[in-house]
Order: structure tokens, then sequence, then C-alpha cells
């Protein structure tokens, strides 16, 4: 007997649900935390959607029209993500997956195989848009009073609207594997979304939406909404999605919309069925002939670190690192996305107005100073947990070279928290320094600041080198995996309270000093000078003992792995 | 050159390794056979370095393992089952890393690393990233650097694994070179023809301890007078393994066909 397509989705669930019955070290602690996570966001996202819909119902038919507007505009947004989601998934699930090999030389035609892929891929790509979609559309539908079918109406649109960007992606990886090499276009891709990301990231800033806030630019208002409506073209699915989804909130039923997009989601799945049985196998098949790596030797970066006073191991082992990183293209991908974000975050400080106020502006830029340091210490955090503390890690399967090796394990260790905190540090340290330079904050303010970079420079990376010893992930497939892993949450948390104790820690003192330095004429308390020098020499301690917690936590895990 | 002496290791209740002892010398090839499950890569992984024992003392070219580890593993060259290497250094590039890592004079690695590929026939892989080799090439590429810094001692894990009639034959002249000039080999292997051929001596590990030890021939005449056989044609070494082992199991799969 034939079995239907969705059993060769089976080995999936059943994956799913033996790591869900499997039960590990911090599981109890690591679901709460991101189940209490979730359901926050949920509840905003709900709550923000619930509150925009009753606001906008004040307007009567303005309101309507907004509305119209909005819900044209979050599909359209989710239209392009989807389409480039559906890229990515398909390259990977129609032609790089490891079980690919067992399915195709299994007795199964194409047809079911392509099946089960798109499912898979409709799934895999559209989960984060479905799960963003439901708390709003449903914070629309109760803020509104929307009868019951609006529920009904709204999976009825949702559906086939996922299913039409994601059959289009297939269909450019489809075309795209059969002119490229499958791993060479996975590279290529993802240079291009990340590309694509952080350029919108950019735009998006540059586009000064503060501008809107001014009431000198109110005369605008009107051309704005006429620049929204421009890309709102009822050619394209999220129109008919909007279309239907709004007429259901109204309580009428829009066949018209609903019923294209039904037909376009079953026609796209089946011309997608077709070329996929005359141009997947011709695709998998290339995606597994050999091919000759391009790639970058990198000899004056082997030269310029003989130039590095350290010993030959550390040199070699610095070596190794940053040419697996910089020829990995999702490794080093990543930074892009990281340079447009600080380039937004520099961006940010330059255009800050605080003069407006001339009253308040000096207390509020000695205020923004603390902002920026607890900004550039979440930056830190984050890069530490992506880039640093996966370091141990991502020696993965060939961890053994350096376990047999004869160098101490704490030698290894050390040449990642170095090779880890010198990017580290500078790009924190630069930031700060830039942005409090754009904000002109105090000259003791700007010191406080420098020292504190570096103080939480050399805690955080040693607790994510040493954390990430602690709990490496070495099956991993990519860092991502490990970052989000027990050890990785753990080292966020540590790394949060950590910051905001030594922000209050070298924060209250500034500000004592700052406030008596502008009332001159108030003497300062002898025992507030000893608090405050208390306070300072508390940051030190903690930065240097979380430092040091840290790194002998990954030293002796090394040490007794095994 | 390298010795073992009451290793054992346990996970929890269950005895993976129960007080095997081991000595091979100088110039020596010996091989370590077992079934499935036997301890073989337990033992092999605690002598690499990788496990830590639960009991006992392992020495390597006169040092102790647990007490001078660095001294110890600078002596051991180590071959695993499974040739996991960075996939993004290229061939050259790994020999350079590994030699680094075992303080190799920067002046002497590169003829060094050479003359490794070029003896693994891999000299005109050296600029090519590892992640386009196949099995058999990365495994003699862990092969190269495991000779590159002339270790006294090597251990290897199923040599034969993944390598094709002529790979094999290259690896066994290899090893009979190295040992011709001195390096004791302790080598893991299922393939009993190529203990067979190559070994001085043998030990079998069933259950974590060693039932027996000694030559090809001592061997098989264990195994002729634990069969209880009558004196006369003593058996090859796969139906003494067997034998030694706890039988053969081909009237299971008789059965089972």
């Amino acid at each position: 007997m034939v079995r239907a397509f969705p059993y060769l989705l089976a080995p999936s669930f059943w994956s799913s649900r033996n790591r869900a019955r499997r039960r590990e070290r911090g599981d109890g602690m690591r679901a709460a935390f991101f189940g209490v996570v979730a359901l926050g966001v949920a509840g905003a996202i709900f709550g923000g959607a619930f509150w925009l819909t009753q606001q906008l119902a004040g307007f009567a038919d303005f309101g309507d029209y907004l509305l119209r507007l909005g819900l044209s505009w979050l599909f359209l947004s989710f239209l392009s993500f989807l389409a480039f989601s559906g890229i990515v998934t398909a390259l990977s699930t129609f032609f790089l997956s490891d079980d690919l090999r067992l399915l195709l030389a299994a007795p199964i035609t194409a047809r079911r195989v392509f099946h089960a892929r798109f499912a898979r891929t409709v799934g895999l790509s559209s989960w984060m848009v479905v799960v963003f979609i439901i708390p709003v559309l449903a914070g629309i539908g109760v803020g509104h009073c929307a009868p019951t079918a609006y529920y009904f109406v709204s999976v009825l649109a949702v559906t086939p609207f996922v299913i039409i960007p994601v059959a289009i992606g297939t269909a450019v990886t489809l075309l795209l594997v059969n002119i490229f090499p499958a791993r060479r276009a996975r590279d290529i891709l993802m240079l291009m979304g990340l590309l694509f990301a952080g350029s919108l990231v950019v735009l998006l800033r540059m586009i000064q939406p503060e501008q809107l806030l001014r009431v000198e630019s109110l005369p605008d208002i009107t051309d704005f909404f006429a620049t929204l409506q421009s890309p709102v073209t009822p050619l394209l699915p999220s129109f008919w999605a909007a279309e239907t989804v709004f007429a259901s909130l109204q309580g009428r039923l829009d066949l018209l919309h609903l019923a294209a997009l039904w037909t376009t989601a079953l026609g796209l799945v089946v011309v997608l069925a077709a070329a996929s049985e005359r141009w997947h196998f011709a695709g998998f098949s290339k995606a597994q002939e050999a091919r000759k790596t391009r790639f970058t030797r990198f000899e004056l970066l082997t030269r310029a670190t003989r130039l590095l006073p350290i010993s030959v191991v550390r040199r070699h082992l610095l070596v190794k690192d940053l040419k697996i990183f910089l020829r990995d293209v999702s490794q080093w991908s990543q930074l892009l996305l990281l340079l447009a974000l600080v380039l937004v975050y520099l961006y940010n400080f330059r255009v800050l107005d605080l003069d407006r106020n001339p009253y308040m502006s000096g207390m509020i830029k000695n205020i923004y100073a603390f902002v920026n340091l607890a900004m550039a210490g979440l930056v830190m955090a984050t890069v530490c947990a992506r880039f640093v503390f996966p370091a141990v890690s991502s020696e993965g399967a060939a961890f053994w070279i350096i376990r047999t090796a004869p160098i101490p394990l704490r030698s290894f260790l050390w040449s990642k928290f170095w090779t880890g905190l010198i990017p580290v540090f500078l790009l924190t340290e630069l930031l700060t320094i830039a942005a409090n330079h754009f904000l002109g904050v105090a000259p003791l303010l700007r010191v406080v600041a420098a020292v504190s970079v570096l103080l939480m420079s050399l805690a955080l990376v040693g607790l994510a080198t040493g954390l990430g010893a602690r709990y490496p992930r070495f099956n991993a497939d990519n860092p991502s995996q490990v970052a989000g892993s027990y050890g990785g949450v753990a080292f966020m948390i540590m790394a949060v309270l950590f910051m905001l104790t030594l922000i209050v820690l070298v924060g209250w003192p500034s500000s004592m000093y700052l406030w008596y330095a502008a009332n001159p004429r108030v003497t300062v308390p002898g025992y507030l000078t000893a608090i405050g020098a208390a306070c300072f020499v508390a940051a030190l301690v903690l930065s240097l003992s979380t430092w040091w917690f840290g790194m002998r936590t990954g030293i002796r895990a090394l040490e007794e792995m095994g | 050159m390298i010795s073992i002496q009451n290793l054992v290791k346990r996970y929890g209740t269950f005895t993976a390794v129960d007080g095997v002892s081991l000595d091979v010398g100088e110039g020596e090839i010996h091989g370590f056979l077992g079934p499935n499950g036997a301890g073989k890569t337990t033992t092999i992984r605690m002598i690499a370095g990788l496990l830590k024992p639960t009991s006992g003392r392992i020495l390597v070219n006169g040092h102790d393992l647990g007490a001078e580890p660095e001294a110890a593993k600078a002596s051991l060259g180590f071959i695993p089952d499974r040739p996991f290497i960075y996939e993004k250094l290229t061939a050259g590039e790994f020999l350079r890393f590994h030699a680094g890592l075992y303080g190799m004079d920067d002046a002497a690695v590169g003829a060094r690393a050479t003359e490794m590929l070029e003896l693994f026939e891999l000299g005109r892989w050296e600029h090519e990233l590892v992640e386009s080799f196949s099995h058999g090439m990365k495994q003699r590429l862990v092969m190269s650097a495991a000779f590159m810094h002339r270790p006294r001692a090597v251990l290897v894990d199923e040599p034969m694994v993944g390598l094709d009639p002529r790979g094999a034959r290259l690896i066994k002249d290899v090893f009979r070179r190295m040992s011709e000039r001195g390096v004791a080999i302790l080598m893991s292997t299922h393939t009993l023809e190529v203990a067979e051929e190559m070994c001085d001596r043998i030990s079998i590990i069933l259950k974590g301890q060693i039932i027996a030890r000694g030559t090809v021939d001592e061997l098989r005449a264990l195994a002729h007078g634990a069969s209880g056989a009558v004196a006369g044609n003593a058996p090859q070494l796969t139906e003494a393994f067997l034998r030694l082992t706890g039988g053969s199991g081909l009237q299971e799969i008789d059965e089972v066909l």
C-alpha cells in the first residue's frame, strides 16, 4: 500500500516528540524563561493591536481607512519576508538536507517527495509570521468587536497567503540551484539576505521617522499618507489577504479576494510540482557534485600574526580561529548586520535634538551617558553570546585535535578569551566614546564610561568564554543554536545582572559628584566621598571576580571533561 | 613506549574497561582486537587523553599521562576512527596548525608538511580546503598529521575504515617503516587480516578485560586448546578470534536467513 505524502513528514514529528520527551539539565528553567518571554511578547502584541484598533475606532471612516491601510502594510511586509525565507528554507529542505539521500533512494514518486518537502518548507518558513500574526489579528478582532466568522475567515486568508510567497521562493531556489551549485547558492543568498536586512535597517533610520513628531512637519502628513498608499497594489496577494480580513471585520465576506488567494496558491503548487518533477533531481544531483572551493588564503594575516608577541601555540590557535571565521560566510556575514546596527546606533545619538530644552539638556545629556553605557553593555552581551560563547563549541567534532595535543587546555581557553576580548573591547569602546562625543557629556563621565567598558569587556568576555566551555554543544549545527542553549541563556541572564549592577555602582557616585559640581556652594559630606570610592572599588572587584569566575569555571570544566 | 597498568573506566554502574594492562615496546606493532562494545575505543581514547580513567596508570615514553599530560602527548601520535578536521582549513594549513600545537619550529614545518603530504599521496591537494576531501583523503591527512612531529608512539583506532586497497596498502607500508624506525604502534582493528599481516603481538579484549595476548601463532594455539579440539590443525586468526570471544553466530544467521 502506498502511503500518502504526510507519512514522509512523520520522522520530523517523531523527532520533535522525542526531543520533547527527553529531559536534559536546565530544560525546565529554559522552558520557563522562554515561555514567560513568549507569553509577554504575545500579550504585548495583542495589547498593542487592541489599543490601536480602539483608538482608530474613534475616528469613524478615517479610522477604518487607516486600519485597512495598516492591514495591507502588515501583509505586504510579511510577503517579502516569507518569499525570502522560502528561498533559504527550500535550499535546505529540497537540496541540502541529509535525509534526502534516504528519500530519493527509496521507491517514492517525485510528486510525493515534492508535496512532503513543500509542506515542510511552508511550515518552517512561515511559523514565525503565523505566531506573530495570530495575536495581531486577535487584538484587532477583539478591539473591533468582530463577529466570530472573522476568526475563521482570517485562518482561511492567512493559509493561502503564506503558501503563495513560499511557493515563489521555492521556485526561485529551484532555478538558482540548477544554475549555481547548491552550497554556493546558499552562501550567495545568505550574503544577499544580510545585506538586504542591513540596508533596510539603515534606510528606515535615515528616513528620520522622528520628524513626524515635530509640530512643524504636520502639513506634510497628507503627503506621508500618499506615500504609504503607493506600494499597496491590488495585484499583490498581501492586498487580497488584507481586503478579505478587513471585509470579515465589517461582517462581510469578500469572496473575490479569498478566491484569488486560494486559486493562486493552488495553481502555484500545481505548477511548482510539475517544475519540481522536471528539474529537482537535476538540481539535487548537481548539489552532490564535487566542486573546487573558492576561498581566500589570508597569507597577509598569517604573516601579520608573526609580529604579535605571543607564543607559537597561541599564534597558531589565533590564525586557525580567524581563518575558519573569515572563510565561513554564515559567520562573517553576521558582522554586516552588526555594522548596520552600529551605524544606526551612532546615528541616533548624532540626531538627538537635546538642545530643544536648554534648561534640561545638561542633565539629560549625562543621563543619556548612562543609557549609552547600558546600551553598549547590551550590545557587548549580545555580541559575546553570539560570537564568544560558542567559541569552544565551534571546535565541534574536531576538538579531539586540541585535546590530544601537548598543550594545557587552559592555554587553549585563554587563547579563545583574547581572540574574543580584543574585537569586543574595541567595538564597544569606540561606540561609547563616539556616542558620548556626539552627546557632549561631561568629561568625568566620558572617563568613567571608558573605564567601565574595559571592566565590562573583561568580565563579559571571560564569563562568555568560561560558560561556553562549561556548557559546550559540540554537535550544534550553527553558533546561534549554541547561543540559544541552556548555557547561552544562563550567560545572558548573568551578563544583564552584572551590567545593571556595574552601572548602578559607577553611576550613583558619578551623578552625586556632578550634582555637587553643579552646586559649588554645597560641600560634599565626607561619608559620601567614602561611599562613592567604595562603589568604584566594588565595581572593580565585581568585574574582576566575574572574569575570574568565568575563566576558572571554563578551565575546570575542560580539564574534567571525559 | 606505551604502558598501561590496571586501567579502569566506569560509567555509573557499568564498567567499560576493567583492569586492562598492556605494554607496547619500541618498534612493536601491537594489535588490539575485540568485538563491538568490548572496550577497545574506550581504552584507546583514555590513552589519547580524550577520556579520564576511573583508575589506573598510562605511561607514554616514560611520562605519566595523568601527571605530565603535555610531555606524554608530545611523544604520541593519535589517529581516530573518524577523521573530523577543521573543514575550512587547507590540508597544508591543517598540518602547519598541528605542528604548531606540538611546538615545532616554523622553519622546519614547511618542508616536513610537504614531505608528509607527498608520503600520503596528498601533495597536489595541499592548498585545497579539507571540506572538499573524501573520507579516505581526510583519513590520510589525519595520518600525515599524526606522524608530522615524529612521535615515539602512535595510537590508531580502526586505520583501514574508508580506505581503498591502494590507500590500505600505503598505510600498511608506512606503519611497517615507522615500526622499523622504533615507533611503537598500538592499533585497534576489526580487520583480522590486517592484524594477522602486520602485528607482532595481539591483545584480545572482551567485556572490558584482556582475555588473551600473544603472537598470531600463540593465539591460534590458545584457541585450539580452548575449543578442546584434537591436536592437529590450529584455526586461522578469524576462527581463533571467534572461538575466544564466544562463537561465530553463524548458526543464528542461517536460521534468520
